[in-house]
């Protein structure tokens, strides 16, 4: 069935086969990883929904016999040649030393990776009968739920805040609220280290709706000379943040706060005010209020958190971080957009890393949006839908864009 | 595993016990790598905390954040003190170029992963419930490397966990397991099952599988 020959160069084996030949059969245990060198395989394996035979191409340069040598279980699938065939027979030590050169190649076999495992999940779920179109909003608030009544209020509280930091707006961020407060006043406790770390994906009203005559531009003179072009703005991903707050502080000739420029966390505990005694609590009641529509409200707790200078802990920090950005962000919905503008800015000189840098392009760019100034707002777009990951926000700027297009 | 140690000061985290990592339906934009301690992966179902998994240093979890955000299918809490690298779905390119390592074992986890759901689906695809519960525990039987298939074997799971597995009612698998209890295939305990001959098991699924897609 084949020719053995050791290429002397890296030790690797090359085999040749005649058209037809079968390199190995299904159920096969073996731990070789073979490239196509030239020629081409068929790999025939049963898909097990239905018992039909699938095919699948191996073309010259391409491997198989990957997963099942990695994860050392029998072969899936019958590899067959139609053509005389030459393959590069890998051992996994080679396959390893190969790999570890040619970190690409492992990249794009751990996406295709992952996309069939997503495959399998879906196919699992849809045997088990469980629906695929689950609303993880109403999930994640019954996980909450769960751990709330088996008394793990540690675990629901996580749950919990989770929920009102994504999904603020939705119909139980009341009980939720409720919840938080409850396990928070009987355990203060566990409100420390219940890290805040994930991305709060924003979902804008559809973008078709506006009415630029209630406008106010009196107080808001957004200067039409911006950059001509994106390139210009954005030369360089390492200070696009930089350069946009600079722009915006040129349009607005209006100085950052020098005291937050210079801020630096300490570890000192918060002071004795009322103010001081918790910070999460008011950061939960202004997205709570601001979910309920009550801007003005939550517009003064989140400034009362910008005001606070002892922070205690990482948790803390993060909210401080947070609350730049949902300032500015219940500014827009005010349509104070000189204030959104300004909070934006400050977010992006301050914390030039923090995760809501993204959805603050995505803000401003909904702010020139709303105001007219088109040609700016789809720069904003453009560079948003250009930032990875492509997530929400990336997609919330597409839709943007394709509004700015029938403008 | 040689990890960099500016990895740790960069992307490590600690938990402590009882801490949630991430929470079942939350979006899901980051993987971690264990570096000391367990995590116990859990889901929710029928209103029941299942134990999915215990992992341990060295082990990766939350690895479906790297393709695209989306839901976490189950929960990992911290069982004792915990560090962890954690990494974005943004570093992740970087991150594999700079520990070439990491990448390789990924695609073993990827492999491994890949494997035990599709052979998972198997048993759900099966039409006859005794063929599923019996395949279940051939399933069980093929993970562990040490179990010699021409003797009884012994799984240490429960009706629960079968019932889990198969994806069948608790009651319907446990008339199942009465059944075969009584003819003698299996010894059922609280918290194992030993089955006298797995290769018999093996072969009446096999046929059921065939008969099936004919």
């Amino acid at each position: 069935m084949s020719n053995g020959g050791t290429s002397p160069a890296s030790g690797i084996i090359t085999r040749s086969y005649k058209p037809g030949s079968i390199v190995y059969f299904e159920n096969d245990k073996s731990e070789y990883i073979y490239v196509v060198k030239a020629g081409l395989v068929i790999l025939t394996s049963t898909k097990p929904e239905t018992g039909e035979e699938v095919k699948e191409e191996v073309k010259p340069g391409e491997f198989f016999g990957v997963k099942s040598s990695l994860g050392k279980y029998p072969r899936e699938e019958t590899a067959q040649t139609v053509k005389e065939t030459v393959c590069l027979v890998l051992t996994l030590a080679d396959f390893e030393r190969l790999i570890l050169k040619n970190v690409n190649v492992v990249v794009k076999m751990l996406r295709i990776f992952s996309n069939q495992l997503r495959r399998i999940g879906r196919t699992v779920r849809e045997v088990l009968g469980e629906s695929n179109t689950v609303n993880p909003e109403m999930e994640l608030f019954k996980i909450g739920e769960y751990y709330y009544r088996v008394g793990r209020f540690q675990q629901a509280l996580y749950a919990y805040k989770r929920y009102m930091e994504y999904y603020p707006d939705t119909k139980y961020s009341d009980v939720a609220m409720k919840r938080i407060r409850e396990i928070d006043s009987g355990r203060a406790e566990e409100n420390v280290g219940s890290g805040m770390s994930m991305d709060m994906p924003d979902e804008p009203d559809v973008p078709d709706t506006r009415e630029s005559g209630d406008v106010d531009m009196t107080d808001f003179s957004l200067d039409d000379s911006g950059p001509s072009s994106s390139e210009d703005m954005f030369q360089d991903s390492n200070d696009n943040e930089e350069s946009i707050a600079t722009e915006m502080d040129e349009f607005l000739n209006d100085p950052v706060d020098s005291d937050l420029e210079s801020f630096s966390f300490d570890d000192e505990p918060a002071g004795e005010t009322a103010s001081g005694t918790d910070i999460t609590e008011k950061f939960y009641d202004a997205m709570s209020s601001f979910s309920q529509g009550n801007f003005e409200t939550a517009k003064d707790l989140y400034e009362s958190i910008l005001e606070q200078k002892n922070l205690k802990n990482d948790s803390e920090k993060k909210i401080y971080e947070k609350a730049h950005f949902e300032i500015g962000r219940t500014y827009y919905k005010m349509k104070k957009y000189k204030d959104a503008i300004n909070a934006f800015s400050l977010l992006l000189k301050t914390f030039p890393k923090s995760e809501n840098v993204k959805n603050a392009l995505l803000h401003i760019g909904m702010i020139f949006y709303d105001t007219g100034k088109n040609d700016k707002a789809s720069t904003y777009f453009q560079k948003v839908a250009s930032m990875e990951p492509k997530d929400e926000v990336s997609r919330n700027a597409m839709k943007y864009l394709k509004a700015l297009e029938n403008k | 595993m040689l990890i960099d140690e500016k990895l740790f000061d960069k992307f490590g985290v600690e938990f402590s016990p009882g801490e949630i990592v991430f929470c079942e339906f939350e979006p899901g934009n980051e993987f971690y790598f264990i570096q000391s301690g367990k995590v116990e992966i859990v889901k929710i179902i029928n209103n029941r905390e299942k134990t999915l998994d215990i992992l341990e240093t060295g082990d990766v979890f939350g690895e479906m954040a790297i393709l695209e955000e989306e839901p976490r299918s189950a929960s990992a809490i911290a069982l004792d003190h915990v560090k962890v690298l954690r990494f974005h779905r943004t570093n992740f390119d970087t991150l594999l170029h700079g520990n070439p390592q990491l990448a390789y074992k990924l695609l073993v986890i990827f492999s491994k992963r890949i494997y035990d759901a599709k052979r998972r689906l198997m048993i759900l695809l099966l039409d006859d419930p005794q063929a599923k519960v019996m395949d279940v525990m051939n399933m069980l039987a093929e993970q562990d490397p040490h179990i010699d298939m021409q003797e009884a074997v012994t799984l240490h799971i429960t009706i629960q966990d079968v019932a889990n597995w198969a994806g069948m009612q608790i009651a319907e698998v446990q008339k199942i397991l009465t059944h075969l209890n009584k003819l003698g295939k299996i010894e059922l305990f609280n918290d194992r099952i030993i089955v006298r001959n797995i290769k018999d098991f093996q072969r009446l699924v096999n046929t059921r599988r065939k008969n099936m897609y004919s």
